[in-house]
């Protein structure tokens, strides 16, 4: 077993070997005690009532009657293979009894004792009584322990072949789930390397619900949100490469016209100002991919706190009235029902002013803009309803994507990322954005779950779970990848997807 | 004004620095962590304008910290390429008073340091704010001109509160969609410039001299004078 210290297995393992080996020994020392104990005893008990009954007897009768006595007892054909007696006189001599010779007197009186004898030639073990009778004269009364010597060999060498089977047992025991363990951590840790090694899309085997189970599971839900945030900052890193380099493209080109073209300063100056505007509209659109890219790949952080969204729907409808006067659009808070729930508030407020931003945008000249918050037994949502021309019903499952631009809106100003934004942020919310038909009109449909303060620290599985469809059409799926405008597909550009289903 | 700038790149640096000067401040620059915090605690100044990430160790937050901790309340813009909200969530809960992203225009920097400047000398509350011929009751929030009054929408008032606070001063669209709206991000449209070209038509009609005044590119200035 190399590393035996330092192996968790081994070392469980050898606990419990321990605690099966002091059962054992208990069980044995139980069973020992029960066996020959009780047995030892018995012949103890038995001995001290002969050795007790002659005493008694010799107070009444004189020394041939005990001597008389004896014989009788040895004579009497039981127990005379074990039975010991022997009246010895005080010259030590053997008077009577079934020993030709005595040694040991140092005894006192009336104690249990042991000693070696011979018998027969033989040399035996004999438990005994020895008693003073007075006079020197001496009665012993014992037995010949052979045969429960033999007894307990029997039982100590049955414990001992037991204990051995019992260690066997133990030691090839410890070494099997030393060896499962090794294979159930093995199976992880190899896999743990792989992923090391650059492959994340590896997951641990689930090889049942036990703990290791369950262990392979929390780490695959880890390894699932570290996908999906490894995902997410590569696919910000794409779009953002390729989204702007088109208008960089356009600014460096007018620069290096002026460079070449312009022959006076005031020429010069203009297409400087010219540059300084168009970067300052990349810097806005940069800020929004970011934003989308980050909301949509789960990157930003969810700092959820109480929102409420008639507090953002008035904040906005009244940040947005002057433009709606001003484009001749009626805008009003029809509807406050906005139960508090959890959110980022910022994003929230962006959601709305983007579609306000829409709506006053392509409803037109006259139209009525309605914005209401409704709430549900799990919902609250931001409806915002004109009676402009709406969207096509064939390019309403398009508008989400970015820069896509409905065909008749392309003279009017605007980047195609409004709707993108508002989808990106209902994702980030789990909940989404549905568009549908006001006849006339478009009417959009922010919903967001509600979220009760306890539950504001969502587990980010639920974002990491939860299906990517920013928003739903009627029946409709969400179609998976983001069309880039002028190719450039082969970058992975395109929505942050997650590799595998979770099980 | 006496400025510390704490910033280690060299044109952004330049850039803020020469616009400083050219406005009539006196400015001081640091272009290291270490340095900018010993600059920073160690003398007086009447605002600090600071890089987020710095060289040398020490970033632009714990300087804001450390000043707040030895309780020094001169105003800090923590100026930063970390965009995302949190972030500037962050900067102004370390101890920050404004937070700007990068890039931006040197009008927008100027405009809130000069708030910021302003604030820190704020006069007691009044009950009136008053520029030339109009008068804001801060109390019955009502609005006069020359005497007769102005009717304004809840928001209008505070629009207009806002900038006569700022009275001279520039203030840029985005400060006032923070201080008006509560609104901390860029809407697509101009919604500013139609709120105040609403507010301006409901302030000067009928009156002179004109109140709300563009700065092209940059912002607006509340005054009797352009």
């Amino acid at each position: 077993m190399p590393r035996l210290r330092i192996s968790i297995a081994a070392r469980l393992a050898a606990s419990y070997g321990v605690l099966v080996m002091i059962a054992v020994s208990t069980l044995s020392g139980v069973f020992y005690a029960a066996t020959v104990g009780v047995l030892e005893r018995g012949i103890d008990r038995k001995i001290a009532a002969i050795s007790a009954q002659l005493v008694a007897s010799f107070d009444t009768q004189r020394l041939d009657e005990l001597v008389t006595a004896l014989t009788d007892e040895l004579g009497d054909g039981a127990d005379s293979d074990t039975e010991i007696l022997l009246l010895l006189g005080p010259d030590g001599r053997v008077l009577a009894g079934n020993l030709e010779k005595w040694k040991r007197f140092d005894v006192p009186h009336g104690t249990l004792d042991t000693a070696s004898a011979k018998r027969r030639g033989q040399r035996i073990m004999v438990r005994y009584i020895m008693s003073d009778l007075g006079d020197g004269i001496r009665l012993v009364v014992g037995r010949d322990m052979q045969e429960q010597q033999a007894i307990r060999e029997l039982v100590r060498r049955a414990i001992a072949v037991g204990a051995v089977v019992a260690l066997a047992l133990v030691f090839g025991g410890a070494i099997f789930f030393r060896a499962q363990l090794e294979r159930r951590i093995g199976e992880i840790r190899r896999t743990a390397h792989e992923i090391e090694s650059g492959d994340l899309s590896r997951r641990m085997p689930v090889p049942g619900d036990d703990e290791f189970g369950r262990l392979a599971e929390d780490i695959n839900h880890m390894l699932d949100r570290i996908e999906q945030l490894m995902n997410g900052v590569r696919h910000v890193s794409n779009s953002i490469a390729h989204d702007l380099r088109t208008p960089l493209t356009r600014i460096r080109s007018q620069l290096d016209d002026a460079l070449r073209h312009a022959h006076d300063a005031a020429a010069l100056r203009d297409a400087i100002a010219t540059a300084t505007t168009g970067i300052d509209d990349l810097i806005a659109l940069f800020n929004k991919l970011l934003q989308i890219a980050e909301t949509e790949s789960g990157v930003r952080a969810r700092n959820f706190a109480a929102v409420d969204l008639d507090a953002i729907a008035e904040d906005m409808v009244e940040l947005y009235d002057a433009s709606a006067e001003e484009q001749g659009v009626t805008l009003a808070l029809t509807r406050r029902d906005g139960q508090p729930t959890q959110g980022d508030h910022d994003l929230l407020a962006s959601a709305l002013a983007s579609l306000l931003d829409n709506s006053i945008k392509y409803a037109g000249r006259g139209a009525r803009i309605e914005v209401g918050v409704e709430a549900d037994a799990d919902s609250v949502s931001v409806v915002v309803r004109d009676d402009g021309p709406g969207i096509p019903l064939a390019e309403i499952d398009r508008v989400t994507e970015r820069f896509y631009r409905v065909d008749r809106s392309r003279s009017l100003p605007g980047n195609g990322l409004g709707l993108a934004i508002v989808a990106a942020i209902a994702t980030f919310h789990d909940g989404r954005l549905e568009l549908s038909d006001a006849a006339p009109g478009l009417l959009a449909r922010l919903v967001v779950p509600r979220r009760e303060a306890a539950a504001s620290r969502a587990p980010a599985t639920g974002s990491a779970h939860a299906p990517r469809a920013g928003w739903r059409p009627a029946e409709q799926p969400r179609p998976t990848q983001p069309a880039a405008p002028g190719g450039a597909n082969s970058t992975g550009h395109g929505a942050p997807t997650l590799s595998r289903p979770v099980a | 004004m006496k400025c510390l700038v704490i910033e280690d790149d060299c044109s952004t640096a330049e850039y803020i620095c020469n616009g400083l000067r050219e406005a009539g401040h006196a400015v001081q620059l640091c272009q290291s962590g270490l340095e900018g915090q010993s600059c920073a605690v160690g003398e007086d100044w009447d605002v600090v304008i600071l890089d987020r990430m710095l060289p040398g160790g020490i970033d632009g937050l714990s300087i804001v910290e450390r000043m707040r901790e030895l309780d020094k309340a001169t105003p800090v813009v923590v100026v930063s390429a970390l965009t995302a909200i949190d972030e500037r969530v962050r900067g102004l809960r370390a101890g920050g008073d404004d937070y700007l992203s990068k890039p931006f225009a040197f009008s927008e920097l100027m405009a809130r340091i000069e708030a910021l400047a302003r604030r820190a000398a704020r006069q007691p509350e009044h009950r009136w704010l008053r520029v030339a011929d109009l008068v804001f009751d801060l109390q019955a929030r009502r609005v006069t001109r020359s005497g007769s009054e102005i009717p304004l929408q809840p928001r209008e008032l505070r629009l207009l509160e806002y900038l006569m606070r700022h009275e001279g001063q520039l203030v840029t669209r985005s400060m006032l969609l923070e201080g008006v709206w509560d609104c901390h991000f860029e809407p697509q449209t101009n919604v500013v410039n139609m709120q105040i070209s609403r507010l301006r038509s409901k302030l000067d009609r009928g009156h002179a001299p004109p109140l709300i005044h563009t700065v092209r590119g940059a912002g607006y200035r509340f005054g009797p004078d352009a």
